[in-house]
């Protein structure tokens, strides 16, 4: 455990939509910002630093940060921008904060697929050499981690339940993408109601070093090599690294967790995130995803998808569950919840974080 | 803050291009030489953070993740344009004052070579329908200020020209410079018109390279010669230049975030006399008049004795030493030149710079400026902790 004292979460905000022509980008992350710090209640007092995660290959500029760091409130603050996964960015919000280097901070995250070629931002992401010519993307490598799963003696009767419970629980989630969004092409074993819904997603959290309802208990991050060749596919060792530091950090086990909301590009991803962080058997991720209920209540990808917010989406939905503000999808009463962030590229660094109701 | 300390700095030094090496064999030899100066392995690294600007500008998209270093480590990329190298430092220093990690390897790169027009790309940072279509670049964005600084204060083309050619001549004492050449004001003064009243040689070059260091806990400093740590603080201005045009208090060459900055970081380190206190500067001006209007920012003149004190530079020796490395007039990573600006400070606090080593440098300060001039750092070294 770090040396800053308790880290809490004060504020979440969250809006998950498709191609709504009027309202700009940075609109729509002044909105999230916004409703965050109403959320939390003290105005933007005491408020220096501003975490932001996004991509400009995602935002469509050379430096996005320019025009939207200023929507998430960085205007004369001290603001830093990760290219990477917004779950990475609240860890980094919290150092800052364990650092003694302010009482409060923003943590943002966004991106909009709706303006974005998901599927060519994908694509350059891959080694030009030896990977591009194939055009590959980063769901190729979730459909080779899903082929993985299933000749490794994954529970194949599952995947059919898991998803029609994803897609119940997507219809119950109040914040989840109701109409518009998109869909890739899949590529086998996937099928299309096994990819994410492609959104437009921005999510805001105020965090502090004063109490409030939700704290932190306990962050892990790891990472794997750059080539899936040189990976475990289906194994998501990243994760099961990531999630063994939270849970050390917390002196919790698994079993004592009460929700998990884990980031995964596919559904096979997400159970393979609850194998890895050691919640199902290899090979009964799935099973678990279709039939406990503590398990992706927010409906996961389904719910609207788009990189690299997906991190601080997954957090930001546990918070709410563990103050009973989920809505329809709410799971009684939980008081410990986990959450995982993955990042480019296929789930290459991953975030793992575990955050308790007061 | 709590102070960490810088105990090793590895740079591959920089050219226009690294055709020979990738991207990942570029970040291995910075970081490797970054380890051995440190005296430790990967394996004494708890955290692993890596500053890449527009993916735009290498022809690869997240360039970094090809070189990713240490088996399982924790892992993060950041963005900050022109700042990214600063702020990856920065980044570095929160983990290590959390107590979340011992020692943190950083690693800045740059690929900017790759790219057809490094221009076109930065003329993709401004606003598509205000803004992109002038054509604005970084060179038009920095001669609307240099401009703006002549008819305030009195600044003149020789002005820009001999703080230029002050930074070639630092740069031919520095191998790792992209650009050693004796370039003279009047050779300044004849070299092409980018905009005017910029010339050539006033502007940065295109320069890749990858630089690393190793910032460790105090008590992690072991044997090794430390440059400690004793201010540092980032702040972010508004986007549109037009909104800093007439705003009272703090116009477009007032550099208001540097100013902030500064005043925080100083304030840690416990500065209230930049001018005498601070024996090296190390600015992040991709232009030479960019160097000037930090100067007031830094507290080392009034703006409008800007013009006197670039002149008085050349004859007060007691003033501070400008970009001791040649500064981005001899390289320009975009990516990594504000943590080259730290780990030239770092080497001159440590009485490792070599050839262009200052002396008695006991404490140097180091700047970031990037996107629209809006995201500025400052980091203060020093010989000893701040306590």
């Amino acid at each position: 455990m770090a040396e800053g004292g308790d880290i809490f979460i004060e504020g979440v905000a969250m809006e998950i939509s498709w191609a709504d022509a009027r309202r700009s980008l940075p609109e729509l992350i002044f909105s999230s910002t916004t409703r965050a710090i109403d959320d939390a209640g003290r105005g933007w007092e005491g408020i220096e630093s501003v975490v932001l995660a996004a991509h400009d290959l995602v935002d469509g500029r050379s430096l996005s940060s320019m025009v939207t760091a200023p929507a998430a409130g960085a205007y004369l603050r001290d603001e830093v921008r990760y290219g990477d996964d917004g779950a990475g960015a609240f860890a980094a919000a919290v150092n800052r904060l364990e650092a003694g280097e302010c009482e409060r901070t923003i943590v943002s995250a966004w991106g909009r697929a709706s303006e974005h070629d998901v599927e060519g931002v994908s694509r350059a992401l891959f080694d030009p050499v030896f990977f591009r010519p194939l055009g590959i993307e980063e769901l190729h490598v979730s459909a080779m981690n899903a082929q993985r799963w299933l000749i490794d003696g994954g529970d194949v009767a599952s995947v059919a339940e898991a998803n029609q419970r994803r897609e119940m629980m997507r219809r119950a989630n109040p914040r989840a993408l109701k109409e518009g969004g998109r869909q890739s092409v899949p590529s086998y074993p996937l099928e299309a109601s096994h990819l994410p819904r492609w959104a437009d997603v921005t999510v805001t959290m105020v965090l502090s070093r004063r109490p409030a309802s939700v704290r932190l208990r306990g962050i892990g991050l790891s990472s794997e090599p750059y080539w899936p060749g040189d990976r475990r596919l289906a194994r998501a060792d990243a994760l099961r690294m990531a999630a063994q530091r939270a849970l050390s950090e917390a002196q919790m086990t698994v079993d004592q967790i009460d929700l998990f909301e884990v980031d995964g590009l596919t559904i096979f991803d997400e159970g393979i995130a609850l194998e890895a962080i050691g919640l199902a058997e290899k090979g009964g991720g799935l099973r678990r995803l279709a039939d406990d209920p503590r398990c992706n209540p927010s409906g996961g990808g389904a719910s609207g998808y788009c990189a690299p917010a997906m991190g601080l989406i997954r957090l930001a939905e546990a918070t709410l569950q563990l103050q009973g503000r989920a809505g329809g999808n709410q799971q009684g009463t939980p008081r410990v919840a986990f959450a995982s962030g993955s990042s480019i590229i296929a789930g290459q660094t991953q975030t793992a974080v575990i955050v308790e109701a007061v | 803050m709590k102070s960490a300390a810088i105990i090793g700095v590895g740079q591959t030094g920089y050219r226009r291009s690294h055709p020979d090496k990738s991207s990942r064999e570029l970040i291995w030899q910075a970081a490797r030489l970054a380890l051995e100066d440190a005296g430790v392995g990967i394996d004494g690294i708890d955290v692993i953070l890596a500053g890449v600007a527009p993916d735009g500008l290498s022809g690869e998209n997240s360039v970094e993740r090809t070189g990713m270093l240490g088996r399982r480590k924790p892992f993060l990329r950041v963005n900050t344009g022109g700042v990214t190298g600063s702020s990856t430092v920065f980044a570095a220093l929160s983990y290590i004052n959390s107590g979340r990690a011992k020692a943190v390897l950083v690693v800045g790169l740059e690929r900017m070579g790759q790219a057809t027009s490094s221009q076109q790309v930065f003329n993709t940072i401004f606003d598509p329908i205000y803004e992109k279509d002038f054509p604005l670049t970084t060179i038009t964005m920095a001669a609307l200020r240099a401009s703006m600084l002549m008819r305030l204060y009195g600044y003149t083309e020789r002005h820009w020209a001999e703080i230029a050619s002050r930074s070639f001549r630092n740069a031919l004492r520095n191998p790792l410079a992209h650009l050693r050449k004796d370039i003279s004001p009047e050779d300044v003064l004849a070299s092409q018109l980018l905009a005017w009243p910029i010339h050539r040689f006033e502007a940065c070059p295109m320069s890749e390279g990858a630089c690393a260091m190793v910032i460790v806990a105090p008590e992690h400093v072991g044997d090794r010669r430390p440059a400690w740590v004793q201010g540092a603080a980032s702040i972010t201005d508004s986007y549109a230049m037009g909104d800093r045009i007439h705003r009272p208090g703090a116009t477009l060459v007032d550099l208001l975030s540097l100013r902030l900055a500064a005043g925080k970081a100083y304030g840690q380190a416990g500065i209230t006399r930049p001018r005498d206190e601070l024996r090296v500067a190390e600015l992040y001006s991709a232009f030479s008049s960019a160097e000037a209007m930090a100067y007031p920012a830094l507290g080392f003149c009034a703006p409008e004795d800007g013009p006197a004190f670039v002149e008085a530079q050349f004859t007060d020796s007691r003033l501070p030493v400008f970009n001791p490395s040649g500064g981005p007039q001899g390289a320009n990573p975009v990516s990594a030149t504000a943590m080259v600006r730290i780990a030239e400070c770092a080497l001159q606090v440590r009485g490792l710079a070599g050839e262009r080593q200052v002396a008695d440098v006991e404490r140097a300060v180091a700047t970031g400026q990037g996107g629209a001039t809006q995201f500025s750092t400052v980091c203060v070294l020093g010989r000893r902790p701040v306590h």
